[in-house]
């Protein structure tokens, strides 16, 4: 599913856009289906806002975001949670988890949007891998924030998605844990034919890139 | 197992109590109004019902009221009757016609002497609650047959027999007494043999057939000018209708009092239906303004909850259904306690009721339950419009 940026310009970024120099601002861009981008984001550029954008977490913009023929700005909320489940995951940079939950709890409760795509037994294998199995149990505002940020990419893992959008993924942990979880969503990406987006301050090698744009 | 992981994350915002006694009020509201309405039907199948047909009730024979004005004018006029059959209580109106001759019966044993002057009054027989094959004259028939009102037999067998020193009598053995019933008038006398054929409550006259009334007014009567009735029969379906006893009052009419006792208890059923549904309609606008606010209050205390789960997917269709089946069960629940607790009520009075010779349904009414669904429509219509009001309010806010 080929994703479009079509002049794109969040409110908030109104009078910095104006210099230019952005790939990705106010500029038409495409993306292919399984393509993997890397953005490049120097705080204050809007790495978060674009994330947002591109997730509809957020309105606030002019320009247009297009999902092969789904124009995001036009889903309605049945249309926005279908997206949602089967076309778009997400990590976001501040996590988003349930803290009164437990790290399997809040994997679950991705995992039954779409029950017939990922097994519970898949849980499982994927926290072993990450190397948080021994945390599943355990009530997520007791684990720390490198054990959060690889059960958010579980969670992520979960569903089937065209698109894959990372902000900031690894940004609490050490490198062998960072090529484990870039490994298992490398994976992820190719058995889906899927695409990724990851955002990032600075240049990485976390994953062959076909396209590194400068925010 | 989704659910289950929601109903961890949405929890009850104001507390059990609160939610036990927002269920204890809405129960007792649900009882009052279905009360209301099981009363409100008792009474009707007390007055419509085939077992309770209160031949006494439904029958009137309505006068003037007597009065040092107008003795000697108590007819009905023709204005009068029109307005009363227009009354809506006024289900048809019968006029009782007099003789205008002298009239005697005389016994034809001597084993059994009696004689008495007597008058006649006839009645259309779709008044007459005395159902018998005997009710029937003409010029060539064998004897008169006429019906005695009931007290007279009572009056009879309980106080005059002892003083006279003679035999009771049964109705059957009253019935087969045959008699002999002379008429004068205009010159003349007619004899002709009479018997009871019957004994009524409803009307305190000495009845003979319409025809023969006819008849012998014509033949025997001094006066050839028909006279307006000064006593008519109204049928009606609810002498207890407190519009009749009033309208009554007002033309200056009098009945037997007895009859209209039901008057003064449609009023009571009234008020105590009339306060136990207000008050039951206050208490059920109340416990479901409660009910909503406990919607509401759930819903902004779990805003962030609320949210993130859409965030990951899901949609606020669904939320919004996992949140009336969290929310409408209990209100099924309450609707089934009004509605055991109203049938146990009947029961009980049906059964007290019994040894008080009036028999009504110990099972509650189509009604009732018609009304139990309705109010359970009405809470669940008001359930989803504020769940989905709320977490829209709250998606807009954010």
């Amino acid at each position: 599913m080929k994703l479009t940026l079509d002049q794109l310009v969040p409110y908030s970024l109104k009078d910095k856009i104006k210099n230019g120099g952005s790939d990705i601002w106010n500029q038409l861009v495409s993306f292919d289906q399984g393509d993997f981008i890397k953005i490049e984001a120097p705080s204050g550029t809007g790495k978060t806002t674009l994330t947002h954008l591109l997730y509809k977490v957020r309105t606030d913009y002019t320009g247009r975001i297009t999902y092969g023929n789904t124009v995001l700005g036009l889903c309605d909320e049945d249309g926005l949670a279908d997206v949602r489940q089967s076309h778009l995951s997400i990590v976001f940079q501040d996590l988003r988890l349930f803290p009164d939950l437990s790290a399997r709890e809040n994997i679950e409760i991705k995992r039954l949007l779409t029950p017939q795509f990922s097994s519970k037994e898949l849980v499982d294998e994927m926290a072993e891998r990450l190397r948080v199995s021994d945390i599943l149990d355990q009530q997520m505002r007791f684990c720390s924030f490198g054990e959060q940020q690889r059960i958010t990419i579980i969670r992520a893992l979960m569903q089937p998605f065209d698109w894959l959008i990372l902000d900031e993924p690894f940004s609490h942990l050490d490198l062998g844990n960072v090529q484990l979880a870039a490994t298992l969503i490398n994976e992820a990406c190719l058995q889906r034919n899927a695409g990724l987006i990851i955002m990032g301050l600075n240049k990485d090698q976390y994953f062959n890139y076909h396209r590194e744009l400068v925010l | 197992m989704l659910d289950q992981l929601l109903k961890k994350l949405i929890r009850n915002a104001a507390g059990q109590t609160k939610f036990v006694l927002a269920v204890i009020g809405l129960s007792t509201a649900l009882i009052l109004i279905l009360s209301a309405v099981q009363l409100q039907s008792n009474y009707y199948e007390l007055l419509n019902g085939k077992n309770n047909q209160d031949s006494i009730a439904n029958f009137l024979v309505v006068n003037k009221s007597l009065t040092d004005q107008n003795v000697g004018s108590s007819s009905l006029s023709e204005k009068q009757l029109t307005d009363l059959k227009k009354q809506t209580f006024t289900e048809s109106i019968g006029t009782l016609t007099v003789s205008r001759y002298k009239a005697s019966i005389q016994s034809n044993s001597q084993l059994f002497p009696f004689y008495t002057d007597i008058a006649f009054e006839s009645v259309p027989e779709e008044f007459i609650d005395v159902n018998t094959k005997e009710w029937h004259w003409d010029e060539q028939a064998l004897f008169l047959p006429i019906i005695v009102p009931n007290q007279f037999l009572d009056f009879y067998n309980f106080q005059y027999s002892f003083s006279q020193n003679l035999p009771q009598l049964t109705p059957q053995v009253v019935k087969m007494v045959s008699f002999k019933v002379t008429i004068q008038g205009n010159g003349q006398s007619y004899h002709l043999n009479g018997r009871v054929v019957g004994f009524s409550n409803r009307i305190s006259s000495m009845l003979v057939p319409q025809n023969f009334m006819g008849w012998a007014n014509y033949k025997f009567s001094s006066t050839s000018t028909l006279r307006q009735p000064s006593r008519v029969i109204i049928k009606t379906k609810d002498a207890g209708n407190p519009e009749l006893n009033n309208y009554l009052k007002k033309a200056g009419l009098i009945t037997d009092a007895d009859k209209t006792r039901f008057s003064r208890y449609r009023q009571v059923v009234d008020f105590v239906v009339n306060i136990s549904g207000i008050t039951g309609l206050l208490m059920f606008t109340f416990a479901l303004l409660i009910f909503s606010l406990f919607i509401q209050l759930t819903i902004a205390s779990c805003k962030e909850e609320i949210e993130l789960l859409i965030l990951i997917g899901n949609s606020p269709k669904n939320i919004g259904r996992f949140l009336m089946k969290r929310f409408f069960p209990p209100n099924v629940f309450i609707i089934l306690i009004g509605l055991i607790s109203v049938t146990i009520a009947q029961y009980f009075l049906a059964n007290y009721l019994i040894s008080k010779q009036v028999i009504l349904s110990p099972y509650i009414s189509l009604y009732t339950i018609l009304a139990a669904i309705l109010v359970l429509i009405v809470i669940a219509v008001m359930n989803y419009i504020t769940i989905q009001k709320y977490l829209r309010l709250q998606q807009r806010t954010k």
